[in-house]
């Protein structure tokens, strides 16, 4: 136990409760020394980036206390924590792009970015970035630097700024191996300027390298706060993923057919042309659930897209029955016999302004089944279709004429799952598919997925969700920085072996 | 027929005088845009800001008082357009619209009711300044005062901290909300700034361009800024050429009108003559479009997540 | 529905503010409007006559934003099409014929002038509502030019040929051809309205405008809809130009100054936007419209207030549209 003088950062029983129910955190106590780099661990929906947001200003807690550098304080906006000491360096950059590095170190300070004191001004930042190793070409737009420079102008903004609490999101998601040790070295040398470091992150190798105290969440808990010595893969997977739990579910044993849907060394680039998906490949059979696990945010969101046809192959194939698909369009992908549930039901699966029955037509408005006289849509036949959808697949609303918007997310999710399954793909992909759902839309989508696999469809599920995962799939890969690692049989991956490879370990 | 150098001199000097309203129009609106909005309805503000110049200037009986007047009601309107498109997350193109048809009807409306006439109104006697005299024909101030204002509307955006937290706001106003940069506020006084700009444009034209207000004095030129604003890339120094051009294929447009030659072979050809800076701005904007950068917060309204 | 009606206060309210500072009388001028829409029957025609092409531009624009486009083009294509109605009086055909020629070839000229717009949006990415005006200002000095050299009339130069007789709109009800030009467009609304609720292609092209992220991820493509909108919306306005020297009055022809089409382009957006962009609403909003235009003819008569003032009023209901928040916060604060 540290005495309070050396905390700079402590929460006392924070909570953040969202306005639709959700519980991002529950009781969290967290704290931080002076000269400490402390890891911030967790999965998706652990509750990291919260509570981050918490302590940067972004947002408010429901209730509990937080104690800057031993005072008790009540933060209502990002320049209240900036005025604190704290600054918080976001995955996706807060850096106005055409602006040089040294306008968006100085952005909102009295500095005239190009009047006299300016150089001096500029000599400064270069010195103070020298000290801590972040060195970085001032003059040109942040939009030319690569990723690793980037993030170090916005921790030299911070610095300028002399924040003793500086918080990373995910800070290596965008760094090379190169780039990842020159920022340790910055972040010891901070250390040993009495600051500390609140690195937020899901791998475990790194966790355990840089940090020197760990604390674990889970489902906005926290499962475990050790130290460095303590630390141990298994020990930190284990306060990730959780331990083994006995599943309502029980998959029954299938004797996959033939190979239906294949990746064959896929290569996805983003908008600057790096690599986000790099040499994948996989294969799913019928009566199979091949499932992806992982951390979002390693290449699954363009994987799903590139099955979709909505993102651009760059190099290998996508391959439906023998048939190309990388590169097609969504409907022609479909026609091909393939069932695509999108990772955002809200953006890309449904029109919410609409009705029931006119989402359940997106995609089929011109089928011959809804046809009227003079090829009208026939809404009495697309009524009786939805009709029948919304009991088969226990869809709750008032009738196939509510707005979509009025539905529950689970039974929004009905509607996409049913929609995409009643054209009888042989092929299904679902991203992130139970996201968002209550426990009864959870397990419904599941079962849904469970039961196409009995029927000899074969069924590719990309989750974030461990638990789901297991559950579900025969064969589990993990992705993990646009690579499918550790493929292998549902009974040879065990929960800590997924949790390793979800943190980058290959065991 | 040889080209008179006194012809050239002419239409320069017009053209020179036509660059004005668009020129300071298209500057104004690159500030409010870097700012991240776009203000649809500078159309209606330099109209109504022609009409309310030759009021005031009636009124008071001197013509600055006018100048000011027409300025101000295009502070005025972008304050409206501002508070709307800001601070009430309102759609910034329907705003922009309704000042445009609000404008189109005023003009006429009050033409008639202040001065009982229908249309337009001349007998201004003092709406009118002085104009620095050349060979050819008289060259407004407005001239030399809109390369200062383009100058200094560079400088601003460009060596200022003031501009640089502008530009902020319509890049990535969560970047500037971060630091701790007041988007809103920020935002709303750049669109008054680049409306004043336009409502003087308005006042130019009545006041200094044609001594009188017509109710269709502003044609099209607000747009014709807008688009403007794209062909230079929001920079206000290409703003000023772009006014350039503009300012001279509407002068060329009508001094071709005036040619025997032209006039003999085609009847009424002044019309077709008269379409013609719209259909330069047309193929402007159909080649230059996508060369260009604009600021990526543009037209949507900010709102803390 | 209710923010429509708060917009349509606003203008009245402020309108009639403005109305006060400059020294007219507002209850004057509002009843004269009335009496000139309803007082009597050839007011009554006249204002049903008004509504027939504001209800058409106002399909134009409200196809537009179903498509999620700002497609103000409507005022060029009036006017093309107000011209291509009359030069089909050129030739001669039987009396049903000949108007439905005139119709077709007055659709015709309004979708072409949609064309450069869905070029320039779909392949250069060029706002819509630039392109739109710029090319009204084109069609303006266009068509200014035609009234005058192609389609003048030798006998009396203030005025095109009028349109032939077999071409005009039939006399139906009330002894005018209005009735029978706005009955035309309630069945172009209709149509529209089958089209947009009935027809594939026009659900996908309200999908594209809702959504378009979940429209493309369903398969939809977004540029089929997008020259669905532009021409759909030419071919309307194309028809209220001929609606406007085919469907009214003597002397059935376009004044050489186009002042009897000038502006129908214009206010149909208002007529949208208070119409909420439907079909249905926009007949009823038409009429409305139609109202205050019919309605300001005899107050400038009668009360001596300029008739430009229903455009003022129209301008504040479009801005008080804009805003919906602000029909929010006035509710809000009358439950205080």
């Amino acid at each position: 136990m540290a005495s309070t003088t050396k905390e700079l950062v402590k929460t006392s029983n924070l909570t953040k409760t969202y306005p639709d129910g959700t519980h991002a955190l529950t009781g969290v106590d967290f704290s931080v020394t002076k000269g400490e780099i402390h890891g911030l661990l967790g999965e998706n929906g652990a509750g990291k980036t919260t509570l981050s947001k918490i302590l940067s200003g972004i947002l408010k807690p429901t209730s509990g206390e937080i104690y800057i550098k031993g005072n008790l304080v009540r933060m209502k906006r990002p320049s209240d924590a900036l005025g604190l000491g704290i600054g918080m360096v976001h995955q996706h950059f807060a850096l106005v792009r055409p602006f040089s590095a040294f306008e968006n170190i100085v952005l909102g300070t009295d500095l005239n970015p190009t009047g006299e004191r300016a150089k001096e001004a500029k000599a400064g930042i270069a010195e103070l970035a020298m000290g801590v190793g972040l060195q970085v070409t001032l003059d040109s737009p942040v939009e030319s630097l690569a990723l690793g420079a980037q993030q170090r102008v916005e921790i030299l903004k911070m610095l300028y700024r002399k924040v003793d609490i500086l918080i990373l999101d995910e800070p290596t998601s965008s760094l090379t191996i190169k780039e990842t040790g020159e920022l340790f070295k910055s972040l010891l040398k901070l250390k040993e300027e009495g600051k500390c470091v609140i690195f937020i992150t899901h791998k475990l190798r790194e966790v355990m390298d840089f940090c020197d105290s760990i604390t674990v969440l889970r489902q906005g808990k926290v499962t475990g706060r050790i130290s460095k010595s303590e630390a141990s893969p298994i020990t930190l997977a284990r306060m990730m993923v959780g331990r083994n739990v006995e599943f309502e579910l029980k998959r029954p044993p299938m004797t996959p057919g033939e190979e239906v849907f294949t990746i064959d060394n896929l290569t996805l680039l983003d908008k600057a042309g790096k690599e986000v998906v790099k040499g994948l490949s996989l294969k799913v059979r019928r009566g199979e659930i091949f499932g992806i696990a992982g951390v979002e945010g390693n290449g699954q969101t363009e994987l799903a897209e590139a099955i979709a046809g909505i993102r651009r192959v760059a190099k290998g194939s996508i391959r439906l029955k023998g048939i190309e698909t990388g590169g097609k369009s969504s409907s022609v992908i479909r026609r091909h016999g393939a069932g695509l549930i999108p990772e955002d039901r809200r953006q890309m699966g449904l029109i919410l302004e609409m009705n029931v029955e006119e989402n359940v037509i997106l995609g089929k408005q011109r089928d011959l089944q809804f046809r009227g006289s003079l090829t009208s849509i026939a809404w009495r036949k697309v009524r009786e279709f939805t009709s029948d959808l919304m009991k088969k697949f226990e869809i709750t609303a008032k009738g196939p004429e509510s707005p979509a918007r009025s539905l529950s997310g689970g039974n929004q999710q009905k509607v996409v799952v049913s929609r995409e399954l009643s054209s009888d793909p042989d092929f299904i992909v679902a991203a992130q598919p139970t996201r968002g759902l209550d426990v009864a839309a959870t397990e419904y989508i599941r079962k849904l997925l469970l039961d196409s696999r009995g029927a000899g469809k074969a069924v590719l599920l990309i989750s974030a969700e461990l638990d789901e995962i297991l559950q579900l799939s025969d064969q589990i890969g993990v992705m993990y920085e646009g690579r499918l690692i550790g493929v292998g049989p549902a009974e040879t991956m065990s929960r800590e072996r997924i949790g390793l490879l979800m943190g980058g370990i290959v065991a | 027929m040889s080209l008179d150098f006194s012809i050239v001199g002419a239409i320069s000097v017009t053209g020179l005088n036509l660059m004005v309203p668009i020129a300071l129009t298209a500057i104004g609106e690159v500030f409010g845009e870097k700012a991240g909005v776009v203000n649809i309805g500078l159309e209606g503000t330099i109209l109504t800001g022609a009409w309310s110049a030759v009021y005031f200037s009636w009124l008071a009986q001197n013509p600055w008082v006018g100048l000011l007047g027409g300025a101000l009601t295009g502070t005025f309107f972008g304050a409206l357009h501002g508070y709307v498109a800001i601070w009430l997350k309102g759609d910034q193109i329907i705003s922009g619209v309704g000042i445009n048809i609000f404008a189109l009807g005023f003009v006429p409306f009050a033409i008639q009711a202040v001065w009982g006439v229908q249309g337009s109104f001349s007998k201004c006697s003092v709406c009118g300044v002085p104009e620095i005299s050349t060979p050819w024909s008289p060259l407004s101030y407005f001239v030399p005062l809109t390369v200062v204002v383009a100058v200094g509307f560079w400088y601003l955006l460009n060596r200022t901290r003031y501009g640089s937290i502008t530009k902020a706001t319509g890049e990535n106003p969560e970047a500037a909300d971060a630091v701790g940069i007041n988007v809103e506020k920020v935002r709303f006084l750049a669109v008054m700034i680049g409306a004043t700009l336009a409502g003087l444009s308005g006042a130019f034209l009545s006041i200094d361009y044609t001594g009188g207000i017509t109710k269709d004095i502003s044609a099209g030129r607000g747009f014709i800024a807008l688009a403007t604003v794209v062909f230079a890339g929001w920079k206000p120094m290409l703003a000023l050429a772009g006014g350039l051009l503009f300012g001279f294929s509407q002068e060329v447009s009508s001094f071709a009108t005036t040619l025997p030659a032209i006039g003999h072979t085609f009847p009424s050809v002044d019309y077709i003559f008269s379409a013609l800076p719209y259909v330069v701005t047309l193929i402007v904007v159909a080649t230059a479009i996508g060369r260009s950068r604009f600021p990526k917060a543009l037209g949507t309204p900010y709102r803390r997540e | 529905m209710e923010e429509s009606a708060f917009a349509a206060l606003m203008g009245f309210f402020f309108g009639g503010i403005l109305l006060v500072v400059l020294g007219y009388n507002p209850i004057l001028a509002y009843y004269y409007m009335f009496y000139g829409a309803f007082g009597s029957l050839s007011n009554v025609t006249d204002m049903l006559g008004n509504a027939a092409p504001l209800i058409l531009t106002g399909l134009t624009f409200a196809v537009g934003v179903r498509a999620g486009l700002f497609n103000i083009g409507a005022e060029g294509q009036v006017y093309v099409g107000a011209g291509a109605a009359i030069y089909a009086s050129y030739y001669f055909l039987p009396a049903g014929l000949h108007l439905g020629f005139a119709l077709v070839l007055a659709g015709a000229a309004g979708a072409l002038m949609a064309v450069p717009t869905y070029l320039l949006k779909a392949y250069r990415g060029v706002n819509e509502v630039i392109t739109t005006i710029m090319l009204n200002w084109t069609a303006y000095f266009g068509m200014l030019w035609v009234a005058i050299v192609l389609l003048a009339d030798p006998a009396r130069p203030e005025k095109t040929i009028s349109v032939a007789p077999s071409s005009r709109f039939p006399d139906l009800l009330l002894g005018s051809v209005s009735t029978s030009a706005l009955l035309f467009a309630i069945a172009v609304a209709a149509a529209f309205y089958v089209y947009l609720w009935l027809t594939p292609s026009g659900y996908e092209l309200r999908s594209v405008g809702l959504n378009p992220e979940a429209a493309r991820f369903s398969g939809i493509n977004p540029r089929r809809p997008l020259l669905s909108a532009l021409l759909l919306g030419g071919v309307s306005s194309g028809l209220a130009g001929a609606v406007q020297v085919a469907g009214r009055t003597t002397p059935y022809a376009l004044y050489t100054g186009l002042s009897n089409v000038l502006n129908y382009g214009y206010n149909g957006i208002g007529v949208a936007l208070i119409g909420r962009n439907h079909p249905l609403g926009i007949i009823v909003a038409g009429l409305f419209f139609g109202t205050l235009q019919a309605g300001f003819s005899t107050v400038q008569l009668y009360a001596r207030v300029p008739f430009e003032i229903i455009q003022v009023i129209e301008g504040i209901i479009i801005f008080a549209v804009a805003a919906p928040e602000l029909y929010r916060r006035f509710r809000g604060a009358l439950k205080k």
